[in-house]
């Protein structure tokens, strides 16, 4: 029975040349240069380990690195705040669909980063940087903050703050005569 | 929170919506009214010579000269020349016109003037400076000197015992001739013939009585050519004894009874003979009345009807008169008939037709024969007494058809064509001198199950609400079978037309002076629902007029009322009038806010009873003057007196109107601080005039305290101009005519000054009483804060009210009436600002408040006249009420012209208008529905197919 089963059929050729290494380019083909952004030497994934070779080598480093990028998150929210600034100057202070819309943007904003800020640093969070991303942590929450500021500035100076006394004149109330007087003047 | 999203939705819109010439006679009514038409001066005319339609005219006995369309009431011209005359209070007026003659010449006191009688533009007017006109006729006789177009008109005019006889130019007005007659007889009449001009003086007889005096006169140069004297003096005491003088015929007649009433005596004008035609009276009662009537044309026979009025019938008498002879014959008789009747007389070309209208019937007859022509039974028989009637007849082949207008003593004035009523002008409502809305008693019984709910516990009122609605199901098949019919109608008339479950047709209850008593309803173009005498009395001094659900009492100022029910018409009760005379009539509201109660005031200022609210106080005027406080259970010594200082005179004096809602305490400036109201409804503003010195003090009293919270006195008033205040909320408003010559500045002419009033000149300061809830004006209280402006005017303010909506949200308007065009105007408030700045352009705070530059001088606008282009004439006072929509105001004036509109002083907010199509709505919705009908099964079957061919 053994023998009537049949041998396995060949590798197709694609198999083939997909295993074999690539052969050697004629002469005329390597004085092609390469195209723009091809890399002739070896695959990823020797680069790879040669990486992690080198940060496994250094902790300090990476710590250092994880610090910068960490900082570099913190601040970013403040680079938002001329943008915004003026962008909030700009659309005036009339309630208009379009100013609403940018408010609440830019109230957004500050709030899902208030509330997803442990996901953000996550990625630097390790034992040892634990400490130090504390004070990050606070850096990016007074930027949030600011940028929260800016929101309340604006809601403000389009008058949605209910600061002044005309704000709450509904719910005052008309003095009440105790004595009432009758006219018979026709 | 719903508050100030409608405070700010109304401050969005803008503050002025004019009424638009597509709305009047939409929104708005309004009954021009003559009066009662003078009975020998009203007549059917044709104005054009080119067609055959005629218009009524007439003058009233308001001097107002009139004409109106036969064919459905309306009027087509009017002019008042009561105020062109002197002395307008002279007599009657006197109101000529000929066929085919495009002018009608009317005369009252020493004034003549003719108005194209197609459009009433004037033609010429001439005033006679020697005395008082006593007849006047037009001159149908073409004469040599006759220019073309318009006749010439004779006029007599009586000046102290002189006769004149004058001829005035058709065509300038200019005197052609004059005749002056010195023998010292009382200038009567004037009449003419196809051939001579007749001058009728009454001659004093040597013992008692007058002799008829007929001068003859030559037309074209008014030369006497002959006189007669026709002994009557047995007969003529009074110059009211002579009941005709025929005019404008080819034998114009003189006609007198003798005082027993048993013959008639008759005098071909211009001949000597004395016709005595004995009276055959069979009634078996005495006659009341003689009228006679005869054709004022000159072509027409000479035939003439003599009408006699007994108390419970009447007859009538046809006479011919012969040309030659200058006999006077009798032809037939019209039969007697028990009740009323009343005679009118026609012309087609020489033919003569005397119309009678009875009680049941319509008759017409020829002036040859004794037969009936056409008869019609009236279709709605009228147990109001026929006073008058002029007819006209037309002849179609060998039927005649007629119409008549026809005035019925109490004020109607009505057209009859061939039995059938075509229009009636109410023309007693001319005297309108009170008015109020009518409260139905429909929503009585909701309002009172809701104040039930209202008083009950939680569970209580909820049982109760769910027995009520269990309950209203028995409407619902009602509610289910108009449903089609209501949606149809909703869909196709637009929504302004469709308000009046809004409580936009109201129902107003009017006084007239005469005693009536009618209901308009304005949701019906103001049409007459029903009309009353109320009292019998020729001068019905209304003082108040109370509505309580399904009823309305009106009190006068004798002590008596009438309670006559507002659906019906129907008296429901009658209080007597007591001794003294009633100054005015205090409204009290009980506790329990369902009735009121009144309090008469004597004339003195003290109230005639002590009235029993007891936290309630009373502010009366007296007649000399005095505005007077009182407390309750005391009428004897008022609480406080207010005199003016010595010279001024209390002239007027206002307060705040009963519905007066304030929407917000404080008014928000532009950098959101508050300005807060100063809010009294004890406020009274006391207008006082001094006449010597010409100023006018307004004095804003405190009614319980009586202190004087604001005074401002206005040098260079002349106060016999009209000074007219108003106020509402914390504001009050007066207008004047001024001259103010000062060093810093001057001004001369009418003026309009507004006040606003504030707690104090902070922003975000309630003053001393700060948040307290409630004060008592006994107490020392702060004095408000003052700003007040005043504005140049074109033309005076006769009176001032103010719009009133249901919860005061939507601005107000200042409703003026204007008494010199005839209009009333409703200035929006925002524009009578006394914040606007002066001299200077607002910064952007105030243009974001609404203030814009002050300019002194103020124009009314075409946009504020409420009466659009109408001629709203004599209009003494401007009611307002809310309604259910927040953005409406009903408007009803009253005086001389009845006038009623619709105010929306924020422009309609909360109805949808005439652009918004339902229809096209509906039809949209449709055809999207339709669309996505067809295409889901299209898009579903390419979906499928898309996910196989994958």
């Amino acid at each position: 029975m053994s023998q009537a089963r049949l041998p396995p059929p060949p590798p197709p050729q694609w198999v083939v040349s997909l295993n074999s290494p690539m052969p050697r380019p004629s002469k005329a083909a390597s004085s092609i240069p390469d195209p723009p952004g091809f890399s002739s030497s070896r695959g990823g994934k020797q680069r790879q380990q040669q990486q992690q070779q080198s940060i496994t080598k250094r902790p300090d480093e990476t710590d250092a690195l994880k610090m910068k990028k960490a900082w570099e998150i913190a601040i970013a929210p403040s680079k938002q705040i001329p943008m915004n600034a003026i962008m909030m100057y700009m659309s005036g202070n009339s309630l208009q669909i379009f100013s609403i819309m940018m408010v609440l943007m830019l109230f957004k904003g500050p709030i899902q980063g208030l509330i997803g800020i442990n996901a953000a640093f996550a990625k630097y969070e390790t034992p040892s940087t634990h400490s130090r991303l504390l004070g990050v942590k606070v850096v990016y929450i007074l930027m949030q903050l600011a940028l929260l500021c800016l929101g309340i500035w604006k809601v403000n100076a389009m008058g949605l703050l209910p600061t002044t006394r005309s704000d709450w004149l509904a719910w005052e109330s008309e003095r009440q005569p105790l004595e009432r007087a009758h006219f018979a003047f026709r | 929170m719903w508050l100030q999203a409608a405070l700010f939705f109304a401050a969005c819109l803008s503050p002025a919506a004019a009424i638009y010439s597509d709305e009047v006679d939409h929104i708005d009514f309004h009954h021009a009214l003559l009066g009662t038409p003078s009975p020998d001066s009203t007549f059917f005319l044709k104005p054009f010579t080119s067609s055959n339609a005629s218009l009524i005219y007439t003058i009233s006995d308001k001097l107002l000269v009139g004409a109106v369309n036969p064919r459905d009431g309306a009027l087509v011209w009017r002019q008042n020349i009561s105020r062109s005359a002197d002395s307008p209070a002279h007599g009657a007026g006197l109101l000529r016109g000929l066929d085919g003659n495009d002018a009608v010449v009317a005369a009252v006191d020493n004034y003549i003037a003719s108005w194209s009688a197609q459009d009433g533009k004037l033609g010429w007017e001439h005033r006679v400076s020697e005395g008082v006109v006593g007849d006047l006729e037009l001159l149908e006789l073409e004469d040599a000197t006759a220019t073309s177009g318009v006749r010439d008109t004779i006029a007599v005019v009586a000046s102290e015992g002189n006769g004149i006889v004058k001829r005035l130019d058709g065509n300038t007005g200019k005197t052609v001739w004059e005749y002056k007659d010195a023998s010292g007889d009382i200038p009567f009449q004037v009449s003419s013939s196809s051939t001579e001009v007749f001058y009728i003086s009454l001659h004093s007889a040597m013992l008692k009585g007058f002799k008829i005096k007929v001068t003859v006169l030559d037309p074209l140069t008014g030369r006497q050519t002959r006189h007669q004297i026709l002994n009557s003096e047995a007969d003529v005491a009074t110059p009211e004894s002579v009941l005709y003088v025929g005019a404008n015929s080819a034998s114009p007649i003189i006609v007198w009874a003798d005082k027993s009433q048993k013959s008639l005596k008759v005098n071909v004008i211009g001949t000597k003979e004395v016709t005595s035609i004995a009276i055959d009276n069979t009634s078996g009662s005495g006659i009341r009345q003689i009228t006679v009537h005869a054709p004022h044309k000159l072509n027409a026979l000479p035939h003439f009807l003599v009408h006699f009025e007994t108390e419970a019938g009447a007859w009538a008498e046809v006479y011919h008169v012969d040309l030659v002879s200058a006999k006077v014959t009798k032809a037939y008789r019209l039969p007697y008939l028990s009740g009323q009747s009343a005679v009118a007389v026609s012309v087609i070309d020489a033919n003569v037709y005397f119309t009678r209208v009875t009680d049941l019937e319509a008759v017409v007859v020829s002036s040859a024969s004794h037969g009936i022509l056409g008869r019609w039974d009236l279709q709605k028989p009228s147990s109001d007494i026929a006073l008058h009637s002029v007819s006209e007849v037309v002849a179609k082949g060998k039927s005649v058809a007629v119409r008549t207008a026809l005035f019925r003593k109490y004020g109607d004035w009505q057209l009859i064509r061939n039995g059938q009523i075509e229009w009636t002008r109410h023309e007693g409502l001319i005297d309108t001198v009170a008015a109020t809305w009518a409260e139905t008693d429909a929503q009585e019984d909701l309002a009172h199950e809701l104040e039930v709910e209202g008083h009950e516990t939680l569970y209580g009122a909820y049982l109760h609400r769910v027995k009520r609605h269990v309950r209203d199901l028995e409407h619902l098949p009602d509610w289910l079978k108009d449903l089609p019919k209501r949606i149809l109608s909703s869909i196709l008339t637009d929504e302004v037309s469709n308000l009046d479950s809004f409580g936009l047709a109201k129902s107003v209850i009017v006084a007239t002076k005469s005693g009536r008593v009618y209901a308009l309803d304005t949701g019906n173009h103001g049409a007459v629902s029903w009309g009353i005498q109320a009292v019998e009395t020729s001068d019905w001094n209304v003082k108040a007029m109370l509505t309580s659900p399904g009823v309305v009492t009106i009190y006068s100022d004798d002590g008596g009322s009438v309670t006559v029910d507002v659906s019906t018409g129907e008296i429901v009760s009658r209080i007597e009038p007591s001794t003294s005379k009633l100054h005015s009539i205090a409204v009290f509201e009980i506790q329990d806010g369902s009735s009121l109660a009144t309090v008469g005031v004597r004339e003195d200022g003290t109230p005639v009873a002590a009235f029993a609210n007891e936290d309630g106080f009373l502010v009366t005027t007296s007649i000399d003057g005095r505005v007077l406080g009182w407390a309750a259970k005391d009428n004897k010594t008022p609480v406080w007196e207010f005199v003016p200082p010595s010279g001024q005179k209390v002239v007027e004096a206002t307060a705040r109107p009963a519905h007066d809602p304030v929407a917000s305490i404080g008014r928000v400036l532009g950098n959101r601080s508050v300005l807060y109201k100063y809010l009294n409804p004890n406020l009274a503003l006391v207008t006082a005039v001094n006449e010597q010195t010409h100023t006018a003090s307004f004095y804003l009293l405190d009614g319980v305290s009586g202190n004087v919270i604001h005074a401002s006195t206005q040098a260079g008033v002349d106060s016999t101009q009209p000074i007219a205040s108003a106020m509402s909320e914390n504001w009050f408003a007066y207008s004047f005519w001024g001259d103010v010559d000062g060093s810093e500045s001057s001004a001369k002419g009418y003026q309009l000054v507004i006040s606003e009033l504030y707690e104090s000149p902070l922003p975000n300061d309630r003053g001393l009483l700060d948040s307290a809830t409630n004060y008592s004006s006994t107490a020392i209280l702060p004095l408000p804060y003052v700003i007040s402006q005043a504005f140049m005017i074109p033309e005076s303010i006769s009176h001032m009210a103010v719009t009133q909506t249901r919860q005061g949200i939507t601005t107000r308007q200042l409703l003026c009436t204007l008494p010199s065009s005839n209009s009333i105007v409703g200035i929006p408030r925002p524009v009578l600002d006394p914040r606007r700045p002066v001299d200077r352009d607002p910064t952007a705070a105030e243009a974001e408040e609404g203030l814009f530059r002050y300019a002194p001088y103020l124009d009314f606008d075409g946009k504020w006249y409420l009466s659009h282009t109408r001629d709203v004439a004599g209009i003494n006072a401007v009611l307002s009420r809310p309604t259910l929509l927040e953005s409406t105001s009903l408007i009803f004036a009253y005086g001389s012209d009845i006038f009623g509109t619709r105010a929306t002083p924020s422009q309609a907010f909360d109805i949808l208008g005439k652009s918004f199509s339902k229809l096209q709505l509906v039809l949209t919705v449709v055809a999207l529905g339709a669309g996505v009908a067809v295409l889901a099964p299209m898009t579903r079957k390419k979906q499928v197919n898309a996910l196989w061919r994958a």
